[in-house]
């Protein structure tokens, strides 16, 4: 095993190991501020590890990795914001009795997201995306509360669901090949001429978009992630949701393309973004808002997706995943952002606010933040038409839901005592919104394409800075309206599925009286003779 | 008169002898627990069980050697006149599972009387020694059996076996649910025997290799087989034939659960794939496969329905038993590989294989799990166990693997169980069938779910433990719920150990 391959296996066998460790309870007290420490084989991974890495183990693992652009872009990116709200959690969580099994949990999401995003083989593909989603249960639910607790059984029956639907498209794709279990990449090679592509394709969309959050799939996501503390909030609105991008990269027919498909999605994305920001910009809570958020841009996601989709063009993936990689470290900043600025107040508010600010305004693509690094990177890939446009009122969406989303938060804390976040949570924080600045940079010629220069010219700006006046003023006219505040509920269309709960209860208490008739001694009995009758009649229909 | 009847038809083969162990070790047992009872009782059980486990061991052993099945002929007598006993790739596979489950739960039961030593030695205790190894010897012996009379014999051993089981503790309310149990499987036993006396009259073998030659049957044959597979469908539970087994199921102690739902209901489960597949004329067979798929698929939905709306946690895992020996049934249609694959060299065979071996071992596990959780709070309703979790972290984590499987989440063998029925589905174009392993596996998830959530949850007062319960006792359900998991790591594709034995026969499944 050479050190590549080795770096790319601890990436996912240290934080399960640590999880293991959790057994002996000497140990598990120590668990949280090991968290910080869980994801460094991954971000040293995505560092060192040469493009194209791949690395196999034998039987009964079966397990087999790959490390190829988007993976090692998202890789990074996922495990520099698991490290600093791992490090934000074991400040934050100091004092919770619970902490331990939080730090278990913590770990195998971990583990399971992160694995996701270099595993090469379709089996372990669907362990590891298991393993992700069911471990983030522990994480939504661990305050225990009520709107925990309802959170968390809506993300099981959707997370179950999309299972489902993943497992019955991944043993579809396998199904006609030799090697049962196959590289992802081969099978997805075949994908467009098999007999059953649009069946497959349907599979495959559902399950990960239920994991993105696109419309009318979101319900989970504004329920879930304000439901959960603070930092999980973050890595599961900034890495675990990227399960499903990662998903739609490896499985689509990005090479050969489907026209169809790809404008589906164009038009999935668009009304997640826009119906996302206009629900959004109703909500009065900082972390409700933040999900909202989230729902908007992964709709974007879709967008690039769809349009790579649509034009066989393979790298779109690249650019992709730099979009998801910056929504990922600003989306877990302004998550932790929320934390650190409910414990400051006085002096030292108005730069953390001003931050905060900044941070919020990049996913509006505000000049010279990532976002408007990601939003310039996509530009020719999106063409001028109709879609380009499209694109920047989303981005004069986020502006509305962004500057609400400053507003909100600046009014939250107007009454804070003097004080300042613990550096255990500071740090983490300033740590993630610097590498939401800076990382972005690095990357930009070699997505693009383009030198660094072109960013600042007057015609880009000027992209870049119509949508957000526009989104400006939109935010000034919604503002009018007061009763619109709080108008829709969290999670909106659920309580519409909730709604539904009677009828569902009214056909389980039907099933309960159809059992206790059909246990009753005469029925039985008969059933008993009509079932020999049947088969008798089978086996001499055919005989 | 065909000319298989007139060559041997059973070659007795070295290893033989490990079959006639592998029944008369427990009898020997139960005998020697009359013996001695009730002071020794106790460890003459688990002396046979330890020697039990070392011939199934054995004869897995000597089969994986040999390559080749295992026989002997009583006697020396040449069925139709003598009986013959034989162990293929899947008995064996089913006599180890056995050993494991009944060793098992002997630890366990070890255990849990432990907890009250002034009825350590009393009637009750002897009596379950005696009772586990009988149903452990009329398992194998159903296992290996190639008469139908002699299975017959061992169907009813194990039913009477199994009865007392259900009632041990003496309640009246125990009492009720096994008479239940007695009545509609005697009932099972006549339709049965009433099967085997007109294909005697017919045919006059009772010899399965012998039957599977003889090519079409006629009438009488179809009427045979429609009465015994009917009555072993009562037997097993399969819905809507479930009038029995819940209250059995639930109202038996831990340990006598965990044997009834793992073991005992497979033994017809596994008799009636003989029937079909090896008596059954091949085309008649594809049509009652349909059959009795369609009843498979009801008993996994309507079931895992029932499981949803149970507040007894012992109830719920009693009717996810009665759901998940459904997937067995919906492999008859999904084992008709491509023109000419016989069934066993399918991935639907290794899978429903598979389905019955994983569900064996994590229905035991959950069984013993629900078992200390109820001798730990002296209940089992749900809604009052929140936060058990904390007070019992092993059986918490037991019952959550097992789950696992049962769901069919991976790295499980309940995955790879569904994972191969499901490509089987596909790709033998049974969209509902499909459809119906996916809802089976989401409607799961709810019970277990349930049941984790409520296992978690922090309460405002902590669960009060009412008797603490050592760790060793938790152990055992531990340790079958991770060998539920290990599972998971057999290859994905037709199993070898599964095949061995099975090209003899000359009957398949017609696509």
């Amino acid at each position: 095993m050479t050190a590549s391959g080795s770096l790319l296996a601890a990436t996912i066998l240290l934080p399960l190991a640590i999880a293991a460790l959790c057994l002996s309870s000497r140990f598990r007290a120590r668990a949280p501020s090991l968290l910080v420490f869980a994801p460094l084989p991954a971000l040293l991974a995505a560092l060192l590890v040469p493009d194209g890495t791949s690395a196999l183990f034998p039987p009964p693992l079966r397990l087999s990795l790959m490390l190829d652009r988007p993976g090692a872009i998202l890789l990074g990116g996922a495990a520099l914001l698991w490290s600093a709200a791992g490090a934000f959690a074991a400040s934050y969580m100091r004092s919770d009795p619970a902490r331990a099994g939080f730090a278990v949990w913590w770990l195998l999401t971990l583990a399971g997201s992160l694995g996701l995003f270099i595993v090469r083989d379709i089996a372990n593909f669907y362990l590891l995306f298991t393993l992700a989603s069911l471990a983030a249960y522990g994480l939504i639910v661990h305050e225990q509360t009520a709107r925990a607790h309802r959170a968390g059984t809506v993300y099981v029956v959707l997370a179950l669901l999309a299972e489902a639907f993943l497992l019955l498209a991944f043993v579809m794709l396998a199904a006609g090949h030799p090697d049962p279990n196959p590289a992802i990449r081969d099978v997805v090679a075949t994908l467009p001429a098999a007999p059953l592509r649009d069946a497959i394709v349907t599979l495959l969309v559902l399950g990960f978009a239920l994991k993105l959050g696109l419309v009318p799939l979101h319900v989970w996501l504004p329920l879930a992630h304000p439901a959960a503390p603070m930092p999980a909030s973050a890595v599961l609105s900034g890495v675990v949701v990227k399960a499903g991008a990662i998903g739609l990269i490896r499985f689509l027919p990005f090479e050969a393309g489907l026209p169809f498909w790809g404008t589906l999605l164009i038009g999935a994305g668009f009304v997640t973004a826009y119906y996302a920001a206009i629900v959004g910009v109703t909500q009065t809570r900082a972390k409700t808002i933040l999900a909202y958020s989230t729902v908007s841009q992964m709709g974007l996601l879709a967008v690039l997706l769809g349009t790579g989709l649509e034009n066989a063009d393979p790298g779109a993936t690249s650019l992709v995943a730099y979009y998801a990689v910056h929504h990922t470290l600003v989306k877990g900043a302004l998550f932790l952002a929320v934390g650190v600025l409910a414990a400051t107040g006085g002096q030292r508010l108005r730069p953390m606010l001003l931050l905060t600010a900044v941070l919020a305004l990049s996913l509006g693509g505000m000049p010279l933040t990532s976002g408007a690094l990601a939003k310039l990177a996509s530009k020719p890939m999106l063409g001028y038409g109709l879609v380009s446009h499209a694109m920047a009122l989303a981005g004069a969406g986020s502006t509305m839901l962004m500057l609400h989303f400053t507003l909100i938060v600046a009014r939250d804390v107007r009454d804070n005592p003097a004080s300042i976040a613990p550096a255990g949570q500071l740090v983490p924080w300033l740590a993630v919104a610097a590498a939401s600045l800076i990382l972005p940079w690095s990357l930009y010629p070699a997505i693009s394409g383009e030198p660094l220069a072109s960013l600042i010219q007057p015609d880009a700006l000027w992209k870049l800075l119509w949508p957000m006046l526009l989104g400006t003023l939109a935010l000034l006219l919604v503002r009018r309206f007061e009763r619109l505040q709080g108008a829709i509920p969290e999670g909106d269309i659920v309580v519409l599925a909730e709604a539904g709960t009677p009828a569902i209860a009214r056909l389980a208490a039907f099933v309960e009286r159809a059992d206790a008739h059909l246990r009753r001694w005469p029925v039985a009995g008969l059933l008993l003779l009509a079932l020999a009758i049947l088969i008798g009649g089978a086996l001499m229909l055919q005989a | 008169m065909t000319p298989l009847a007139l060559a041997p038809v059973h070659v007795a083969t070295p290893g033989g002898y490990l079959l006639v162990l592998a029944l008369t070790l427990p009898v020997i047992g139960v005998l020697a627990i009359l013996a001695f009872a009730p002071r020794r009782a106790r460890q003459v059980a688990l002396a046979s069980m330890a020697a039990g486990l070392a011939v199934a061991i054995a004869i897995l052993a000597e089969l994986l050697r040999t390559g080749d099945a295992l026989t002997y002929v009583v006697g020396g007598w040449q069925p139709p006149l003598g009986i013959a006993l034989r162990a293929d790739g899947l008995s064996a596979a089913l006599i180890a599972m056995t050993a494991l489950v009944i060793s098992a739960t002997g630890l366990f039961a070890r255990g849990m009387q432990d907890l009250s030593p002034e009825t350590r030695d009393g009637r009750a205790a002897t009596t379950f020694w005696a009772l586990l190894l009988a149903t452990w010897s009329a398992l194998n012996t159903v296992f290996l059996g190639e008469d139908l009379f002699n299975l017959y014999v061992a169907l009813e051993l194990l039913t009477f076996a199994a009865v007392p089981l259900v009632c041990l503790d003496g309640r009246a309310e125990t009492m009720a649910a096994a008479l239940r149990y007695l009545m509609f499987a005697l009932l099972g036993s006549l339709l049965y025997l009433l099967g085997v006396g007109l294909i005697y009259g017919a045919f006059g073998t009772l010899d399965i290799r012998i039957l599977s030659g003889l090519g079409d049957g006629g009438p009488a044959l179809s009427v045979a087989l429609a009465l015994m597979i009917a009555g072993l469908l009562a037997k097993a539970a399969l819905f809507p034939l479930h009038l029995w087994l819940p209250p059995a199921h639930a109202g038996a102690p831990a340990a006598a659960s965990a044997v009834l739902s793992a073991l005992v209901i497979k033994a017809p489960v596994f008799l009636i794939l003989r029937l079909v597949l090896d008596v059954a004329p091949p085309e008649a067979a594809a049509f009652a496969g349909q059959l009795l798929a369609v009843l498979g698929a009801s008993s996994i939905l309507f079931c895992s329905v029932m499981a949803l709306r149970q507040a007894r946690l012992k109830l719920m895992i009693a009717y996810s038993t009665v759901a998940q020996i459904g997937y067995l049934f919906i492999v008859f249609p999904l084992a008709s590989g491509p023109e000419g694959t016989p069934p066993w060299e399918t991935i639907a065979w290794t899978g429903g294989t598979l389905q019955l071996v994983s569900h064996a071992l994590a229905k035991a596990a959950m069984f013993l799990a629900a078992g200390v959780v109820a001798e730990a709070f002296g209940h089992d309703r749900i809604a009052g166990l929140g936060g058990f979790g904390r007070a019992l972290p092993l059986s918490a984590a037991a019952f959550g693997l097992a789950g696992l499987s049962l769901m069919g989440i991976p790295p499980s063998g309940g995955f790879i169980a569904k994972c191969l029925l499901l490509t089987a589905a596909v790709i033998n174009g049974h969209p509902w069938l499909a459809a119906t392993i996916l809802a089976g596996g989401l409607l799961a998830g709810g019970y277990v779910f349930r049941v984790i959530n409520t296992a978690l949850a922090s309460p405002a007062t902590p669960l009060a433990v009412q008797r603490p319960i050592p760790r060793r006792l938790e152990m055992t359900a531990l340790a079958l719920a991770v060998a539920a998991v290990l599972l998971g790591f057999i290859p994905l594709e037709p199993f070898g150990l599964l095949q061995i034995g099975r090209s003899g026969l000359a009957t398949a499944v017609a696509p």
